[in-house]
């Protein structure tokens, strides 16, 4: 069951197409440039055997913005493996914003994450990733966590964090419990002259400007509130392209846009934004 | 011209010998910082282990891609080439480590130019060279990020190591091993300059960690694809390195 969050211009409104897989899509606000969508877990996550799978696609000159109303946990498998995979595709002059929760591994866990992440040249991708091994007290299960970037044809970042033991070796991720980074493709970071980089590394904060038009940031500590990239994710939204607003709505349909159902709980909704 | 290719066990022992002229003198492999941020010697053999899992796993790979497609078909060996230096950069997010793998690549091209220099594997690599030059160029600005801190269209030293190991007739495995011991062997001599070690007990180090750097080379020697090369990030490394790059006083460059 894969979750679909398909968002693209259909003349002067912003067209969505949402299906709910282990999670739900819901739209949260809409206008003329862009769309922001709830990610709403539709029942215990994850669970061993689940294999959740999500599909963006954030069609030319669309601003989408994904959130997510509670961290994910992955609980003991009891022998069974899960995954957890994420595709996206930004389109020309589109922006996708997914500010995502932290990812919990709990003892018992055997997790692989995969995300790949298609950005035009002229879009641009934010994504937060906060991986926790183990919930309070425990050491946590097994992670495997693959990330691939690529802007305009070309790999931007190709990066795996095997975490299912040698991490602890020194130098990998030694004792630390927590890695977390926000992924900026299609754009140069803000502060790419080394000023405010060096700000921030002193808060335990590391950018890593990448080989093409992106950065990552990251800070790795043994509790979620050492470190922590928020900041990064707030000033690298200003690096974004702003879509063009498409032409005046009808006043009529302009009325309905926030927090409008998605759909029913049929798990396949297409969603017409603004609902005519 | 005699064209007598000597035994290349020899050429693999120079290859990994510290007296090459390269600029090997000038690394510690991430030793250095990672003792400052709080690395004990006792951990080293530890270190030596993580890395061979990383990131040096990784450079190990690009260099057997590399000499795998110098080796393979004649027109595809620029192409081939730019792909696999194109698959370790996006491998390699730290710009302190590329920039180190960087200079280091100068160095090896330079060595190479001068004794091997009419091979078609350094051929290809200069055309390489030139043509990513251009692309960078053709980029600008939009590409570049801080300006003038490093040459961003030198290869990287496992690019080259691929290449001079084809000119001398190493196998995948070999480059595998040399990029492996060539790092164990760092750390260890760099440890003697940085803590009170007895050599002896360093070297002890290398000979314990050859088991897993004959596996790790064993593991990637089979690759021929840039999109195969293995990618197993080492957070911690990467920060290391990128506080020790603004580091002004330290013994190591990286």
């Amino acid at each position: 069951m894969r979750t679909t969050v398909e968002v693209e211009r259909a003349g002067d409104r912003v067209r969505c197409v949402l299906r709910a897989g282990h999670l739900a899509p819901r739209v949260l606000t809409q206008d003329d440039r862009g769309v922001t969508v709830a990610l709403v877990a539709t029942g215990a996550l994850l669970l061993g055997g689940d294999h959740v799978h999500v599909d963006v696609r954030v069609g030319d000159g669309v601003a989408l913005e994904l959130v997510e109303t509670s961290g994910t946990v992955a609980y003991h498998g009891r022998g069974r493996a899960a995954s957890w995979a994420a595709d996206v595709h930004v389109g020309r002059g589109a922006s996708l914003v997914w500010d995502a929760l932290p990812f919990v591994v709990s003892d018992g866990a055997d997790v692989t994450r995969t995300t790949s992440v298609h950005v035009h040249d002229e879009g641009a991708a934010l994504l937060r990733e906060t991986l926790v091994l183990g919930r309070d007290g425990q050491r946590g299960g097994l992670l495997r966590s693959a990330t691939r970037a690529v802007v305009g044809g070309r790999d931007l970042l190709v990066e795996e964090l095997d975490l299912t033991g040698p991490h602890i070796a020194p130098g990998v991720l030694g004792d630390a419990r927590v890695v977390d980074s926000v992924l900026l493709a299609g754009r140069r970071s803000v502060a790419a002259d080394g000023g405010g980089a060096r700000d921030d590394e002193t808060r335990g904060l590391v950018v890593l400007d990448l080989h093409g038009p992106g950065a990552l940031a990251r800070a790795v500590g043994t509790a979620a509130h050492v470190a922590d990239v928020g900041p990064l994710v707030t000033r690298w939204r200003s690096a974004l392209p702003t879509p063009d607003a498409a032409p005046p709505l009808d006043p009529e349909t302009s009325t309905d846009a926030p927090g409008t159902p998605a759909g029913t709980d049929d798990r396949s909704t297409t969603c017409m934004s603004p609902t005519t | 011209m005699t064209d007598v290719h000597p035994p290349t066990s020899v050429l693999f022992a120079l290859l990994a010998d510290a007296r090459l002229p390269t600029g090997g003198h000038t690394q510690s492999a991430g030793l250095e910082p990672a003792l400052l941020a709080g690395l004990s010697v006792a951990d080293v053999p530890g270190y030596v282990g993580g890395r061979l899992a990383t990131v040096t796993r990784t450079e190990a790979a690009v260099a057997v891609v590399a000499r795998h497609v110098v080796t393979a078909d004649p027109d595809e060996r620029v192409a081939g080439l730019r792909a696999v230096w194109e698959a370790w950069a996006a491998r390699t997010p730290a710009p302190a480590l590329r920039e180190t793998s960087q200079r280091l690549g100068r160095g090896y091209l330079r060595l190479a130019h001068r004794l091997w220099g009419a091979h078609p594997a350094v051929v290809a690599l200069d055309a390489a060279v030139v043509a990513e030059r251009t692309r960078l160029a053709a980029s600008v600005p939009v590409l570049t990020g801080p300006v003038g801190r490093s040459d961003r269209a030198q290869p990287p030293r496992p690019l080259v190591l691929g290449v001079v190991g084809a000119c001398v007739g190493l196998d995948a495995r070999q480059v595998a091993q040399l990029v492996g011991y060539d790092d164990v062997q760092t750390i260890a001599s760099a440890t003697l300059k940085l803590a009170p070690v007895d050599p002896a007990e360093a070297t002890g180090w290398v000979v314990a960690a050859a088991p897993t750097v004959e596996a790790m080379a064993a593991g990637v020697a089979h690759l021929t694809d840039p999109g195969d090369i293995p990618a197993s990030g080492a957070p911690l490394l990467e920060e290391w390195a990128q506080q020790h790059a603004r580091r002004t006083e330290r013994l190591f460059s990286a």
